[in-house]
């Protein structure tokens, strides 16, 4: 602690670019996560919407629900009816919803959204279900989300090892940048390392020091990272909210358990980084 | 019962006889720095223990490469040398580290840690060897005395003067007792009132036992010496 006060500036830049090596890796994780639990997430639930032959009335729409809460898992969300389908139309095209009023009657079908929780019995459900409501004269059609997000969730797994390995290389790239910012803190005190060596100090009695101020800066990097991608994290999550089709992703942080294994990650870099850099004060 | 025994030639009698009885021994020592011109050429030199040697010739003459050679800053290209009677081509790092603790080194450029006050830099080498801190105190308080340094103690090498730097490292180089004291152009950076002292500290240092070695090109000083002298010029013993 006596050697990070006297060299206080030095220190200070080693555990700026520390953290701006650890922030790029870190920001990579966060984004990670987040894709990982938006899949995971979509995974468990299934959006199914079933589609009216005509405006169905009250009580066609009980007997259907009633049918549908045999199944388990199922939640209905909504029905929504011509008209409002129209709107809704209208509300997307914006500008362009002029292109609607041509229209001698409305096209859309009523239609009424339910949601299918899919731990309960895997995959079968969705196709029993539909096949089910399928039989109902009343229906026309009955779309769900499940092929759509299993293409997506391919994709998902190869942008998965895709960023695996594009995270393994920005780990290695963050370990040279830390591994020479601590080997130009140990250069500014090679004269300090000569006379140690002179009065007879052992490799490991000078080698200490440095490796557990590697490891403190190691540590405040990570720390000063994390923090700087809190502060993003807040401001993103409250100007930024991004919908994807009826999907929406709720941006998360990184989980405690996360926090504390990177946390423990930079000071192990900073060790290794310290030790590799050590290495060429002591030929002799 | 017969008994294997090797008698010594009177020669290897003699040699063994010199080498325990030499604190320094360089034989045949060549040092390149991989330059055409060598550092140093078939160097043979043999230093008893509690000799006062100086060593002497122009600048680039060689004589900071042999101390350095001495205190195992340096390794020699070919050839043996040997202090203490250990050989410094084949010792390991944690017996270098014991080894210069027995070598005191006084630079020139006095090499003090300059974040470090007097005490705390005099205290290094006990700090290092791991003496307790009441027998640090007592060892440090006692060489600071002996060099006039005692209120010097809490100041800082660049609130010195140069001969009160200096002698804040010869306190260094001394307050573990060592076998070897070298200094490398020890008054180089000072003037004549100031190097005088210093000279009478190391001959101080000198008649208490301890073998002194002095790398110097002031002709001042070994005017009207008794003491041993080896020149060298282009990296060989004149």
């Amino acid at each position: 602690m006596a050697n990070i006060r006297e060299n206080r500036l030095v220190h200070l830049i080693g555990i700026g670019t520390m953290s701006i090596a650890f922030l790029i890796f870190y920001a990579f994780i966060l984004i990670f996560v987040n894709i990982n639990h938006w899949t995971e997430k979509q995974g468990k639930t299934l959006t199914m919407s079933i589609y009216f032959k005509e405006e169905p009335d009250a009580a066609v729409i009980e007997n259907i629900k009633k049918e549908l809460f045999l199944f388990p898992g199922v939640t209905v969300k909504q029905f929504v009816s011509k008209d409002d389908a129209m709107k809704s139309l209208r509300r997307k095209l914006g500008e362009k919803a002029g292109l609607l009023d041509g229209l001698k009657q409305n096209p859309l079908p009523a239609s009424l959204e339910i949601t299918l929780s899919r731990d309960k019995e895997g995959d079968s459900l969705p196709h029993r279900l539909k096949t089910r409501l399928e039989e109902i004269t009343v229906v026309d059609e009955v779309h769900y989300t499940q092929e759509w997000i299993k293409r997506f969730q391919v994709i998902m797994e190869a942008i998965k090892i895709v960023g695996m390995i594009f995270g393994g290389l920005l780990f290695l790239a963050a370990l040279f940048i830390i591994t020479n910012t601590i080997k130009l803190t140990i250069y500014s005190r090679k004269e300090e390392i000569e006379i140690l060596k002179l009065v007879g100090a052992t490799n490991r009695f000078v080698k200490i020091p440095f490796m557990i101020e590697g490891s403190i800066q190691g540590l405040l990097g990570g720390a000063v990272a994390l923090f700087i991608l809190f502060l993003a994290y807040i401001i993103a999550i409250t100007r930024i909210h991004i919908s994807i089709g009826f999907a929406s992703l709720n941006i998360v942080f990184l989980s405690p358990q996360i926090i504390l294994f990177l946390l423990l990650m930079s000071v192990i870099i900073g060790f290794i980084a310290s030790t590799i850099s050590l290495g060429r004060f002591f030929r002799l | 019962m017969k008994q294997s025994s090797r008698c010594f030639s009177g020669d290897e009698r003699s040699t063994l006889i010199s080498i325990f009885f030499k604190m320094i021994k360089l034989f045949q020592v060549y040092k390149n720095f991989g330059s055409k011109n060598p550092a140093l050429l078939d160097i043979n030199l043999a230093v008893k223990k509690g000799e006062f040697v100086f060593i002497t010739g122009p600048s680039g003459a060689g004589k900071t490469t042999l101390l350095k050679i001495i205190f195992c800053a340096e390794r020699p290209t070919s050839g043996n040398a040997l202090v203490d009677g250990r050989n410094l081509n084949r010792i390991k790092d944690r017996d270098l580290s014991l080894l210069r603790r027995r070598i005191g080194v006084v630079f020139q450029d006095f090499k003090l840690l300059p974040r470090r006050n007097v005490f705390e830099n005099v205290a290094l080498t006990l700090e290092i060897i791991g003496f307790p801190l009441s027998m640090i105190r007592k060892k440090v308080h006692q060489t600071l005395r002996y060099l006039s340094l005692t209120n010097k103690e809490g100041y800082y090498p660049p609130q010195l003067s140069g001969g009160e730097q200096q002698r804040v490292a010869i306190a260094r180089a001394i307050v573990n007792n060592p076998l070897i004291l070298l200094a490398d152009e020890p008054t180089g950076n000072l003037d004549p009132d100031l190097t005088m002292e210093i000279m009478a500290l190391l001959k101080e240092i000198h008649i208490r036992g301890t073998t002194v070695l002095v790398a110097t090109h002031s002709k001042e000083l070994l005017k009207d010496t008794t003491r041993r002298i080896v020149t060298l010029n282009k990296g060989r013993i004149v």
